[in-house]
């Protein structure tokens, strides 16, 4: 959505409003305050009071041009104190906010829980709050709750691009419940039809990245479901959908946008190869990003063209800096694995590890660290015996 | 919420996700600080305005 929606005009009016930063989470410097202002996942918004640095307002994911407004007047409503006290449902909302802002999800969802308990039919703050309260489940894994609000909200949010949300974040909560639990089955098939009308809705203003993620949750479900067939229909329509939206592009930056899930609907396709022409075309027009090469070498790993694979991926290991490179090298390694060469697998990991110790102190990605210290242990682990 | 990106996923490859268009920079309308939170925050106190951040990832 940065290629987007934060390029729209029409935000130019909230310009002197507020101070503007962005944070590459790929930056090594931006760790401390990613320390203190810790985005689960991305994109994350967040509106900070600069008095005290709490966060008063946070929003996961990608959002509308309409959506990103309303966030950033009801984030100046919440500072200037308006609707504190205005009635218990936004009492309640106000409550939810603070704790969602502070990433206390469990008790933001006790707090989201009672804001809708209270609110009246047409609350305007109503898929605002189901939108968070369904976050708040799935990070602290309650994922029946988040099936039956997704049930619940879907006919309340029909027409708007939080349906979208709401189905999408129902049908990975409910492939996220245990394999025995009764309502798994009803759940994932309810879900995966809302989704799909969702998708195919065409009247609902949703931005791309939003549209290609929920195929990705389809393809998952139909994956889980032992669907070959349907993995294939999936990933077809997810590929000539990214490809209508890569036509559309005005730059060889925005075009390279949807390279990521191309590549992926191209994997899922059994058909790595289409997405190399792509992905070289990106190289050259955009010769200072690690991105094409890395993709490139997922491609032609898949294709079993292990010189090209590790050519490319040292040509993003040379572009890579910081928490970057580590991906970059992780990646290696895991195409080194696929290979079968479990030594040189081996020294990739000592090596992204040696580098990010490296790095100054107050700069170093240590849960990342710590995920190579585990792939590389897993890498070591001998084989289980078969049963 | 729409299916953002766990960070703890995001670094295996394998995770769906969607670039963020990094090189857009130049067209956005607002003025943005990039990776600067000091001196955006600062600001922000001198000029009695709240902070905005977008977390990001160019891949």
């Amino acid at each position: 959505m940065r290629a987007f929606v934060l390029t729209d005009p029409a935000l130019a009016s909230h310009a002197g409003r507020f101070v503007w930063l962005d944070l590459n989470t790929d930056e090594t410097a931006n760790e401390p305050v990613l320390q203190k202002h810790e985005a689960d996942a991305l994109p994350t918004f967040m509106v900070v009071d600069p008095k005290d640095e709490r966060v008063v307002l946070r929003w996961v994911g990608s959002l509308t041009v309409p959506q990103l407004e309303a966030f950033l007047e009801e984030a100046r409503a919440t500072l200037r104190g308006v609707g504190k006290a205005a009635s218990p449902e936004d009492a309640a909302l106000v409550r939810a906010d603070a704790l969602y802002g502070a990433r206390q999800y469990a008790e933001a969802a006790a707090a989201y829980r009672e804001a809708l308990a209270k609110a009246p039919t047409g609350w305007p703050r109503y898929s605002r709050a189901v939108e968070a309260l369904l976050y708040s489940y799935q990070s602290t894994d309650a994922y029946a709750q988040a099936v039956a609000l997704a049930r619940e909200a879907r006919s309340r949010l029909a027409g708007t691009p939080s349906a979208l949300t709401a189905s999408l974040g129902g049908l990975d909560s409910a492939l996220e419940l245990p394999k025995d639990d009764a309502g798994r089955a009803a759940g994932i098939a309810e879900m995966e039809a809302a989704l799909r009308a969702a998708v195919a809705d065409a009247t609902v203003v949703v931005a791309a990245d939003d549209r290609s993620g929920a195929f990705g949750s389809l393809l998952q479900a139909r994956r889980q479901a032992g669907d070959e067939a349907g993995v294939k229909s999936v990933a077809a329509e997810w590929a000539a959908f990214l490809e209508g939206e890569a036509l559309k592009a005005r730059s060889p930056e925005e075009r390279a946008v949807f390279d990521s899930h191309r590549l992926s609907a191209y994997l899922a396709l059994g058909d790595p190869g289409r997405a190399i022409a792509m992905l070289q075309a990106s190289e050259k027009e955009l010769p200072r990003d690690y991105n094409p090469p890395n993709r490139l070498a997922r491609a032609y790993a898949s294709l079993k063209e292990w010189d090209e694979a590790l050519a490319a991926s040292s040509r993003a290991a040379g572009l890579a800096q910081g928490r970057a490179k580590l991906r970059v090298l992780s990646l290696r390694a895991s195409l080194l694995e696929e290979k079968g060469d479990v030594a040189a697998a081996r020294r990739t990991y000592d090596e992204a590890i040696v580098f990010g110790e490296a790095l100054p102190a107050d700069e170093r990605p240590v849960k990342t660290i710590e995920q190579l210290r585990k792939q590389r242990e897993k890498l070591l682990a001998p084989p289980k015996p078969r049963e | 919420m729409k299916r953002p990106l766990p960070l703890a996923l995001a670094f295996t490859f394998g995770a769906v996700t969607l670039a963020a268009g990094a090189g857009r920079d130049d067209m956005r309308p607002l003025p943005f600080h990039s990776d600067a939170y000091p001196k955006a925050l600062a600001e922000a106190r001198s000029r009695d305005l709240p902070l905005f951040i977008e977390a990001w990832a160019p891949w």
